[in-house]
């Protein structure tokens, strides 16, 4: 395996990585306001692969934050207490938003290395041409 | 006579240290969330080529492997563990110095490439075949 496509396969699975971890973000930004939702949170790992000699990004299984609900009071909201409180979502947008701000840096610094790499090998096949 | 050429195999132990070193940066970059990751470089081709040029006898590579054993074998004997930056996670990649390193791969690709065109264009131009 050249080092070209391990460059390549290194970065296509931290384009995945990133992308998974954005696909959670969202879902937890759109359950914001969901009663009872706790923010999942994905762990990222490194899988060395002995076989070709490389270390892939992995992403790990999901966890939910255990932080304390939101209680909010409304005495007429459906899900409502004896005491007028129901228990909201855990998600704090800003820090959701932040999140997902890092994973699109990251997602483009993958991004931008496998543009460079598949530019590097392209450039080695043009020394076959004329 | 035109069967070793200094300048072909200097070209490409330059190309080939340069793929190595985009390889290693892009796991740098594809692990640039994930915790307790080290990030690591491989020392410049200047350095590893000084160091082998005091025996003129033998064929100059970055590594043994280049010249009598299969070029896929492993780089992680010469890869350095850079830790001038961390994180609180314990990651030391910093994606700025990543991306300075990238691009620094990439132009040393470049250059090694068009030395290799150009040494071949003289070849060519021996032959008589523009």
């Amino acid at each position: 395996m050249s080092d070209f496509s391990k460059a390549l396969g290194v970065s296509a699975s931290g384009l995945q990585a990133q992308a998974t971890r954005l696909r959670h973000l969202s879902e937890n930004i759109s359950n914001a306001d969901t009663p009872g939702y706790r923010r999942k949170t994905v762990p990222f790992r490194t899988e060395f692969d002995a076989g070709t000699d490389v270390s892939k990004v992995e992403v790990g299984r999901v966890s939910l934050d255990d932080g304390e609900l939101e209680r909010i009071f409304d005495p007429s909201h459906p899900m409502a207490d004896e005491t007028g409180y129901f228990e909201g979502s855990n998600v704090n947008l800003l820090i959701e938003l932040a999140d997902a701000r890092e994973a699109q840096r990251s997602y483009e610094a993958n991004l931008k290395m496998f543009e460079q790499a598949r530019q590097m090998s392209s450039g080695l096949l043009q020394l076959l041409r004329r | 006579m035109f069967q070793n050429l200094t300048v072909f195999k200097t070209a490409y132990a330059m190309a080939v240290h340069a793929g190595q070193r985009q390889a290693i940066i892009a796991q740098n970059v594809a692990n640039a969330d994930t915790p307790g990751f080290v990030s690591r470089d491989l020392p410049s081709f200047q350095e590893i080529y000084s160091s082998r040029m005091g025996d003129q006898t033998m064929l100059r590579a970055t590594r043994v492997g280049h010249v009598n054993g299969s070029p896929t074998s492993s780089i992680d004997g010469l890869a350095q563990e850079d830790r001038s930056f961390a994180a609180p996670d314990g990651n030391t990649v910093s994606l700025e110095t990543e991306m300075v390193r990238a691009t620094d791969a990439k132009r040393q690709h470049e250059r090694s490439l068009a030395i290799y065109k150009s040494a071949m264009n003289v070849l060519r131009s021996s032959l008589g075949r523009q």
